[in-house]
């Protein structure tokens, strides 16, 4: 009987004792508990993290930017490249992009942006996209060469020591178009006119005034210290072709861009 | 009747074109200066533009990214092409609605906008319209609203006496004329005498208002409580007699009003007078005591008053501008949040009204920021805003991106290349420095000099300020200061820079001449003209500016402006490039090339001044004075003034 009532006893004690000892061995254990929640939601985070830079950054660089000075047949070789007919165009005030399927085996498609040349709004469009750029076409008219290869080369230099495109090191594939008019450079000679030029703007450019908050722009040096400068001392692959947008029949024939389509697919 | 109508995306695509018959020249060289000096330079706010000898108008679709364009013969003047453009764009956009809200630029490509018919019928309907509204003839006496009014209908009581009675003389006469309809004219007007019409001036002739006004003029001479006795009156009003003027202060006595004793005595009003009369004379003595203050430093805190009462004023009217807003606000953010709207004009009213006075606030010339505002709601009329953002918000990095667009240089800025090109050419890079007085000439030419120096250039200084005192003693100093921080020893043994004056009272033009001359005999690399000081408004000192930039044609010329002008900038700049313009004798005349933004460090975050000066001449910031030292020169950051443009 006492051990029946103990029993007893012992019975209602340990019900009462049932939550309280529940509560005990939770507050006992919550360092723990938390502890592994914490971890748990750790592990989370970082994987979703991880998996996202991994992810993002194959996804992310995935566009082509058509850059250059305005009138050098930026719009034209847009339509060109996507379905190969003819149209007339004005100068650009915001940017086209589409997504263009390579003619390359992979049959691997990615975002072609034809951004405007206008001085007042290439900077801001470029900041939007140099990001995401996996390749950079910069359009030259190689007719007026001779007269703006200083703008020419002071663009290319400003995207070339952009800090996040010399991260980056994106191909950069510098298309002398209209080769269709007779005065047109060839694609050596304005390569050779280029690197001179960048030569001498990497010596005027650091000795430029800093600006008035104290920040210096572009801290990318080009090339090597010491040698004269050449597109090969980049990191990035540099190549140049020659092209017509416009074509030798006009607007009726077809445009002369079989190189520059070549080189698109080897991206 | 007109020359072109193109239709192309903002990307650049023409979508459709029409030439008119027998126009030759293709417009795409008047579209393209169309868009690079108004639509991209934010002058969107009036909606024409002259090319040569055309007349271009154009309109923004904002919804689907259109621009229309029309072009016509600037001697024409035709009525009908606003309407016009809007009918078209109208029916561009209910016909091709399905494909314009495809998304990507294919869209522009793929389909084939035939729009010709559609146009033609259009535009043949607004030549008609426009023709039908032929000249309105002028009405016969009979056909007018008078012919049908009694004489009586047109008396008045009291006031209009005179009126009323010359009314009737009028159509009295008329009546003699028209004695064929006579009789139905009188039937007529008698039953319609019950119009209370007042007529006023309206049914008199010139002469009888000139008589009504002589015989006012003559009442005031007489005396001012004769009522009005006009000439014609057949009541003859009861004459009053002339009455004493009452003055206020009349009531006293000629002994009050004689002050003459209480000249040396101590009443209150002398006692007043006489501290402020002995402390006048004090102030002006005390004020020249001591060291002088500087003409810029006097000239600042002018400034800054004016600002800060321009500021109190905006001040107020924002926060009247804000409450109003404030409640506007919300129902738009509320609105906004729930899918996708089209901007309107009446939506972004307040919002632009805010940021214009935010604009002024911060400096910028008052009739800039309204252009401005102007110029952004035409880009965002019509736009489609996406969820979760607020009207305020889009206007806002409208705006932003607006002020970015205007203070990035429209050309290349890099004179140290420029400079190189020139050496390469065997000639002296020549850079002019002009401006109104005190802007900081003379100091930013020795802090710009002394840049070229550190760089490796040899500088020759103009002293063409032959007109202030002191001037060429003041460029020795810097010169002789900067050869001793820069020793010849170290250039190749000539000195880094050196200064080339004839002193004062010469002819500047002439000095100049002088200068470059010398510094392609002696190969120097840059020479720094500077020039006196002279307000924008003396002629002849305009005159004398532009003569010597004409005939010394330099390199760059500079206008020098310093960051606390306000709304002066404007009109300095806008005489300046005038001036220049009206006295060069060639068609291409040179004008400002460039602009030094002085005592930048002056202002905090009021640096609106950058925006005027930019917007008026479309030329870059090609210097920024921060100070007075010779290291204080800094090139402008846009990104930095906008974003201190717009913090709150």
């Amino acid at each position: 009987m006492e051990n029946e009532k103990i029993h007893v006893d012992l019975e209602d004690f340990s019900e009462e004792q049932f939550m309280e000892s529940f509560m005990r061995e939770i507050q006992s254990e919550e360092a723990v508990f938390i502890l592994g929640i914490l971890v748990a939601l750790a592990l989370v985070i970082l994987t979703v993290v991880f998996f996202g830079n991994f992810w993002g950054s194959s996804k992310a660089r995935n566009a082509v930017l058509l850059l250059g000075l305005c009138d050098s047949g930026k719009t034209l070789l847009f339509t060109r490249l996507l379905l190969g007919k003819f149209v007339r165009t004005q100068t650009s005030i915001t940017e086209n992009s589409t997504t263009y399927k390579s003619k390359n085996d992979r049959g691997s498609s990615w975002t072609l942006i034809d951004v405007p040349g206008h001085e007042s709004l290439r900077v801001q469009i470029v900041e939007k996209y140099k990001a995401v750029a996996r390749a950079i076409v910069f359009v030259v008219d190689s007719s007026i060469f001779q007269k703006d290869v200083r703008d020419v080369a002071e663009f290319l230099y400003s995207i070339l020591t952009d800090n996040v495109v010399a991260k980056n090191a994106p191909t950069l594939v510098v298309a002398c178009n209209k080769q269709d008019i007779s005065m047109a450079k060839s694609a050596k000679l304005i390569q050779q006119q280029l690197e001179k030029e960048l030569n001498t703007l990497r010596m005027t450019r650091s000795a430029a005034l800093s600006s008035q908050d104290g920040a210096v722009g572009g801290s990318v040096y080009l090339g090597k210290k010491g040698k004269d400068f050449e597109f090969s001392q980049l990191p990035n692959r540099v190549e140049f072709i020659e092209c017509s947008a416009l074509g030798s029949k006009g607007e009726d024939g077809d445009a002369d861009i079989h190189a520059l389509e070549n080189c698109l697919a080897k991206i | 009747m007109l020359d072109f109508f193109a239709i192309f995306s903002k990307g650049g695509i023409v979508l459709w074109c029409f030439q008119g018959a027998g126009v030759t020249e293709s417009f795409t060289g008047p579209v393209n200066a169309l868009i690079r000096s108004v639509i991209l330079q934010e002058r969107s706010g009036n909606n024409s533009f002259t090319h040569n000898a055309l007349s271009l108008k154009y309109k923004l679709d904002n919804e689907f990214e259109l621009v229309f364009v029309v072009g016509f013969q600037k001697i024409l003047t035709l009525t009908y092409v606003d309407k016009f453009i809007d009918d078209v764009q109208l029916h561009f956009r209910d016909r091709y609605k399905n494909e314009l809200e495809q998304r990507g630029a294919l869209k522009f490509l793929l389909n084939n906008f035939e729009f010709g018919d559609d146009f033609h019928r259009l535009m043949r309907e607004a030549e008609v319209s426009s023709k039908a509204k032929a000249p309105v003839s002028m009405r016969n006496f009979n056909e007018s609203e008078k012919s049908k009014k009694t004489v009586k209908s047109m008396i008045e009581t009291k006031d209009g006496d005179k009126t009323k009675e010359q009314g009737g003389k009028k159509s009295k006469n008329a009546k003699k004329e028209a004695e064929s309809g006579g009789d139905q004219a009188k039937a007529a007007s008698q039953t319609a005498s019950k119009k209370a019409v007042e007529n006023g001036n309206e049914g008199l002739t010139q002469e009888e208002i000139i008589e009504r006004n002589r015989a006012k003029f003559i009442s005031k001479q007489l005396g001012g409580g004769k009522a009005e006795k006009p000439s014609k009156s057949p009541k003859p009003q009861k004459p009053k007699g002339k009455a004493n003027r009452v003055w206020d202060m009349s009531g006293k006595s000629i002994g009050e009003l004689d002050y003459s004793g209480a000249n040396g005595n101590n009443s209150s009003d002398a006692q007043n007078q006489d501290p402020d009369a002995i402390a006048e004379p004090l102030i002006q003595v005390d004020s020249m005591k001591g060291d002088l203050r500087g003409v810029d430093y006097e000239s600042s805190d002018d400034e800054d008053e004016v600002v800060q009462e321009e500021e109190r004023v905006v001040v107020a009217n924002t926060k009247k501008g804000a409450k109003k807003g404030g409640f506007g606000g919300m129902f738009g953010m509320l609105k906004g949040l729930v899918g996708s709207k089209n901007l309107t004009q009446e939506d972004m009213e307040p919002v632009l009204d805010k940021m214009k006075d935010h604009l002024i606030a911060k400096n910028v010339a008052a009739e800039i920021a309204s252009q401005l505002c102007v110029s952004v709601a035409k880009k965002l009329e019509g736009k489609v805003m996406g969820t979760f953002t607020t009207v305020a918000s889009t206007v806002k990095q409208a705006l932003q991106d607006s002020l970015v667009q205007i203070l990035q240089p429209k050309r290349r800025v890099d004179i140290l290349r420029d400079v190189l090109e020139a050496r390469s050419q065997r000639k002296p890079f020549v850079i002019t420095f002009c401006g109104v007085n005190g802007v900081g000439k003379s100091t930013n030419l020795a802090k710009i000099s002394y840049w070229l120096i550190e760089n490796g250039f040899t500088v020759l200084i103009a002293a063409c300020d032959t007109f202030r005192a002191g001037a060429v003693e003041q460029l020795r100093t810097h010169q002789r200061r900067l050869n001793s921080l820069h020793p010849p020893e170290k250039h190749g043994g000539r000195p880094a820079v050196q200064l080339f004056e004839k002193g004062y009272g010469k002819d500047a033009a002439g000095i100049a001449m002088e200068a470059i001359a010398f510094a392609r005999n002696q190969v120097f690399d840059v020479v720094l003209i500077d020039t006196a000081g002279r307000m924008q408004d003396n002629a002849p000192l305009m005159t004398a500016l532009a003569k010597l930039i004409a005939v010394n044609t330099p390199d760059l010329v500079l206008f020098v402006g310093e960051a606390l002008v306000g709304n002066e900038a404007v009109d300095q700049l806008v005489k300046f490039n005038q001036a220049l313009a009206d006295h060069s004798r060639t068609d291409k005349p040179r004008l400002i090339d460039g602009i030094v933004l002085t005592k930048f460090d002056t202002i905090d975050d009021k640096v609106g001044a950058a925006i005027s000066m930019t917007y008026i001449t479309g030329q870059p910031i090609v210097f920024v004075g921060t100070g007075q030292t010779y290291s204080d020169l800094r090139s402008l950051n846009a990104r930095a003034v906008v974003s201190a443009l717009m913090k709150a």
